[in-house]
């Protein structure tokens, strides 16, 4: 699929690049300049800021550091342009890796947070060129830099040095789209705590992606200012470039590759439209009203189904490839539960601004049994899950995982060492295919490549039984399918400890049925089970030992039949009678 | 080293534009506090109506006190209209982040075509009066502004805390389902919120026009000033953006005597980003 | 008073319960019990009116519930005491306990029916200007009963008031339950706790699953073997 992609890109690029010689018309070669300039710009932000849901309203802070740097290297201080144009896309990709690094720290800066703080960015950068010297106030004249040759005329350098860039940033997004960082990133745009759990390094991967797009920026500013040859902070900083990134990507569609270039296309289009008419104003009112039409009614912009349609053909693609050289080959060992100790907490505690959740838990898991965790509601079983799977950190006590100490470790820390979980309520990326939801997993927590995690997946939904569903979208799914979805992507992890949050919840008896057969063949393949359930008939099936929690502390734990009849057991399930 | 006495009437200047400052984030801060949306179109309808009265009053000779009254029924029409459209359509909160900004940029655009984008001031008979109080000027429009921000806090205050209105916003801000099994009427009461916030806005707009000189591109470094009002003064707050606006007016006063003025954007954007960074939450 | 019949009801993408049918007649007290993920909360809500029916039909006084429209219910004549209290906890007490009765008719006798709500639980007094996010556990049970009952409800609507309470504040609040029951206001209980529950209860159903599958006189219930195979899955 991508190869394709790479090719056509190239292809066009070739294509476009030879139109100087052939004698096109001044007008269009400066109209295409705009739109491959504006194509940059949407592309780079929407490689970053589309996929991963971090819609940042600062691009044109990044677009103006590459302007500004080649004012005031080639402006100010007379340097040559080439060398400067390489600096201006460092400095900006520098300044953006900077404000990822502080902003990404703080956990609840999303979504609408991040458009303020970027913005502000924005504006502070713009008032520090103002008052410095680095513009000072009347703006870098720079029509004394030599212009590169490249192409028979200057306007064609220009041309051809921004279709060059554009071509870059198309490679780079088809890249990115494509690849384990672009699928990390839009796992992060539909739930990113999940992603987190799920293996994927949250920090990290915003950090390349921000700095990509911000990299790219800053080069289309540099080459921009030379173009202008005269460059003014109001210009440079308006919200002209925000705007219009935002715009151009939501029109054509954020979850495409090319659907910023698309809408860079339509919008220069219009604007030119108008401009030629003298009324720059009334374009700017259109466009206003375009992108709240777009919001209104194709929220997904033009290409969004487009993007859907590709990621379902990508998958069954990688389907029909792996069902011809799969051979499923049954685990021979048949794992039974053992005497030695895989999990153990010692003392571990959790409190919640004051209210003790769970209180000094000293628990064994065998490797190789199934522990039903039972309890009434409230008793501490959801947050014992969310503690050993790195949700949040405990309060005091230790968690001892294969004779390592885990209980610092970070979320995705603790799916690299084998323990998963599922969701009680399931969570899966909604815009990725069924297929690509086990790929990510797989291949971040098993430190796999994407197509190395491709069988370990197909695998998966073997065992499941969704084989058939690979290229559909979780919402196609019904619950019990959602929950086995669940279920393939805790297996593709090829977890020594899987943990099981209520996965019976709401499901008919035969759908009850089918899944303690397909649990108990998990554990017979080599995975150790921890699950919390109320359905007590399934419980009783698959339990070799319960423990029982009430108001967070261990009341019993031993053999389902014994520990279900203790009376202190009863007690929390039924309620004292009142002498 | 400057005088006292230009230190002390900057201070006051400030007190009295932070005032302002107030005014405006009031209306930002509630819908942002009990709706859950940030309203970026809130800054264009604080200058639609700002040009809207120096059109009235340049055009038609009718006092700016007048349109004190008439503008805020016009604006709450205007506002309510604008949140049934985004129920109608469940945007999603990030998606309205995006309407409103295009709403922004239309009404930013069609000041511009209609008033061009020259510097137009409000002249009035208001606009050279001042009080002296200890040898420092109290100029009329914006010692009004402060006393109109400090009345309608006050108002907004008795209403949130005493009517069973007021606890009603409260409560389905905290809990949407809850309320509404208790009788509260969530969908209505939003669309009266929402009304009222941009009344405020219609309000904040006549006063802007008495102060200032208007030019639409301004309508973006208020931006930055008013987000970091009420991220200091907390959202849905009575008194917060008031008081937040008077220290972050007097701030910039004070700093805009030491260094150049053109710096002064720069104190509010700092303040907004740290406070975004160190206190992200619901303050 | 209340007649529930064959309602069927979902929670999110799933079915949460199956052709449930129950009654409460007027001043009974009826209680609702079974396994956690049985339905109960599924179930109280959709009588409050928070979670529409997909099936069945729900009456009451004769009225068809199932058009009306969520903020109604309450002028209807049922008030809900919610799993974990959900009190409006930036609020004072007094302030929840206005809010519950907000609607005009209830406001009309809001001084009397506060009186009355502080006579029941007489500690409340002195919390009376509290915020109420700051008061124990048994007391925010309290408030979120005194606040349903401001409402000068017809039908009172528990759903598991002992949860996370210490049992000696669980044995005083059903005493509560019990006399608010015995002024003639209907209550159905839905409760983890079986034996408080049947304790009180005249009348009591077994949900399993999204289905009844037991229902009967209270003290008969608790020893029946429904009981015991659905919380404990023993087969006695």
């Amino acid at each position: 699929m991508k190869q394709s992609s790479y090719g056509l890109v190239v292809l066009a690029g070739a294509l476009f690049a030879m139109l100087p010689w052939l004698n096109m018309p001044a007008f269009w070669q400066s109209f295409l300049y705009i739109v491959f300039y504006w194509g940059v710009l949407a592309v780079s932000w929407n490689l970053f800021s589309g996929v991963s849901g971090y819609f940042s309203f600062g691009h044109g802070a990044f677009f103006g550091i590459g302007m500004y740097t080649v004012a005031y290297f080639c402006g100010h201080l007379e340097m040559p342009f080439l060398p400067i144009l390489i600096l201006a896309g460092f400095l900006a990709g520098l300044f953006g890796l900077g404000i990822g690094a502080l902003v990404f720290r703080v956990h609840n800066v999303r979504g609408e947070l991040f458009a303020l703080l970027t913005l502000a960015v924005t504006f502070v950068i713009a008032t520090v060129v103002l008052n410095t010297p680095i513009d000072g106030g009347p703006g870098v004249y720079l029509n004394s830099v030599v212009i590169p040759k490249f192409g028979p005329n200057i306007a064609a350098t220009f041309y051809l040095m921004m279709l060059a860039l554009l071509i870059v940033t198309m490679l780079a997004a088809i890249w990115i789209y494509s690849s384990k960082l672009g699928l990390g990133l839009s796992a992060i745009h539909d739930d990113e705590d999940a992603a987190e759990v799920m293996g994927v390094p949250t920090y990290r991967s915003k950090l390349v992606g921000l700095f990509i797009s911000t990299y790219l920026a800053g080069m289309a500013g540099a080459i921009q200012a030379l173009f202008v040859s005269y460059v003014t902070a109001p210009e440079t900083f308006s919200i002209t470039v925000p705007l219009f990134v935002v715009l151009m990507s939501v029109l054509g569609g954020t979850r495409h590759w090319a659907g910023p270039l698309l809408g860079a296309i339509v919008i220069t289009g219009i604007q030119y439209f108008f401009t030629v008419g003298d009324s720059a104003l009334m374009g700017k009112m259109i466009l206003g009203l375009i992108l709240i039409a777009v919001i209104l009614f194709i929220p997904n912009g033009l290409l969004g189904n487009f993007a859907r349609l590709r990621a379902k053909k990508n998958s069954q693609k990688i389907v029909e490839t792996l069902k011809n050289i799969y051979i499923h080959s049954p685990n021979k060992e048949v794992q039974k539960p053992t005497s030695h100790v895989l999990l153990q907490t010692h003392g571990l505690s959790k409190s919640f601004s004051g209210v003790k959740a769970l209180q000094n838990l000293d628990l064994e898991i065998y490797q190789g049994e199934i522990l039903g965790l039972l309890g009434p509601n409230g008793s501490g079983k959801s947050t014992f899950i969310n503690l050993i799977s790195g949700h949040f950190a405990a309060t005091s006590g230790q968690k001892i995982f294969q004779a390592k100490d885990i209980t610092r470790l970070s979320a995705h820390e603790i799916a690299a060492q084998g323990i998963t979980r599922t969701y009680q309520t399931p969570r899966p990326f909604n815009e990725l295919t069924v297929l690509d939801n086990i790929r990510l997993v797989a291949s971040y927590a098993g430190n796999t490549s994407l197509d190395e995690a491709s069988e370990l997946a197909y695998a998966a939904l073997m065992q499941v039984g969704l084989e058939n569903k690979a290229d559909a979208l979780p919402s196609d799914l019904n619950l019990h399918q959602r929950k086995f979805l669940e279920f393939a992507r805790a297996l593709a992890a090829k977890p020594k400890l899987l943990m099981l949050d209520e996965v019976l919840s709401g499901l008919t008896p035969s759908e009850i049925q089918s899944s303690v057969e397909l649990i108990q063949k998990i554990r017979s393949q080599g995975t150790t089970i921890l699950f919390v359930e109320h359905v007590m008939s399934a419980v009783m099936a698959l339990a070799d030992r319960i423990a029982v929690l009430n108001h967070g502390q261990l009341i019993a734990k031993g053999l389902p039949t014994e520990v279900m009849r203790n009376p202190e057991v009863m007690a929390a399930y039924l309620g004292k009678k009142v002498e | 080293m400057p005088s006292l006495n230009l230190l002390i009437q900057s201070a006051v200047s400030g007190v009295l534009l932070g005032g302002l400052y107030g005014l405006i984030g009031l209306g930002l801060g509630l819908s942002w506090g009990f709706l859950g949306q940030i309203n970026l179109s809130h800054f264009a309808f604080v200058f639609l109506s700002a040009y809207l009265s120096f059109e009235l009053v340049t055009k038609l000779g009718i006092d700016p006190l007048i349109c004190l009254v008439i503008f805020p029924p016009i604006f709450f029409i205007i506002g309510v209209a604008l949140h049934w459209l985004i129920r109608r359509f469940q945007i999603t909160p990030f998606n309205s982040l995006l309407l409103t900004f295009g709403l922004t940029v239309i009404v930013e655009a069609f000041i511009q075509w209609i008033w061009t984008a020259d510097f137009v001031k409000l002249q009035t008979s208001y606009g050279d009066k001042k009080a002296e109080v200890f040898g420092i000027y109290l100029p009329f429009a914006e010692t009004m502004g402060f006393l109109i921000a400090i009345l309608v806090a006050v108002m907004v205050h008795v209403v949130m805390k005493y009517t069973d209105l007021g606890k009603a916003v409260r409560a389905i801000a905290q809990d949407p389902k809850m309320a509404t099994a208790f009788g509260i009427p969530q969908k209505r009461i939003s669309l009266g919120i929402a009304g009222v916030c941009t009344a405020l806005a219609g309000l904040a707009g006549v006063c802007l026009a008495m102060i200032y000189t208007l030019n639409p591109s301004q309508m973006y470094t208020w931006i930055g000033v008013v987000f970091a009002v009420v991220m200091l003064g907390g959202l849905g707050s009575s008194f917060g953006p008031l008081i937040a606006g008077i220290v972050i007016g007097v701030s910039e006063a004070i700093t805009m005597v030491f260094i150049n003025p053109s710096w002064a954007p720069i104190v509010s954007f700092s303040l907004l980003i740290a406070l975004l960074l160190f206190r992200p939450g619901k303050l | 008073m209340l007649e529930i019949k064959n309602i069927q009801v979902a929670y999110g993408p799933a079915t949460a319960l199956w052709d449930v049918s129950l009654s409460v007649q007027p001043a009974e007290l009826v209680c609702v019990v079974g396994p956690n993920a049985a339905g109960k909360t599924t179930l109280i809500n959709a009588i409050a009116g928070l979670n529409p029916l997909v099936g069945g039909t729900m009456h009451f006084n004769g009225q068809d519930m199932a058009k009306l429209p969520a903020h109604q219910f309450c002028d209807a004549g049922i008030a809900l005491v919610p799993e974990s209290r959900r009190l409006f906890v930036e609020m004072s007490v007094l302030e929840n306990l206005e809010l519950g009765s907000y609607i005009a008719r209830a406001k009309a006798q809001r001084a009397q029916t506060l009186e009355m709500v502080l006579e029941l639980f007489p500690i409340l007094k002195e919390k009376i200007n509290q915020v109420s996010g700051a008061l124990s556990g048994g007391q925010q049970q309290m408030v979120a009963i005194g606040r349903a009952l401001m409402a000068k409800p017809k039908l009172l609507l528990l759903d598991e008031p002992s949860l996370g309470l210490a049992p000696s504040i669980v044995i005083d609040m059903f005493a509560a339950i019990k006399k608010v029951n015995q002024e003639g206001i209907s209550v159905l209980l839905v409760e983890q706790n079986v034996s408080m529950a049947l304790e009180i209860a005249s009348r009591g159903y077994v949900l399993e699953e999204g289905r009844v599958v037991a229902e009967g006189v209270a003290n008969e219930l608790l020893n029946s073997p429904q009981i015991q195979k659905a919380y404990l899955g023993i087969h006695s």
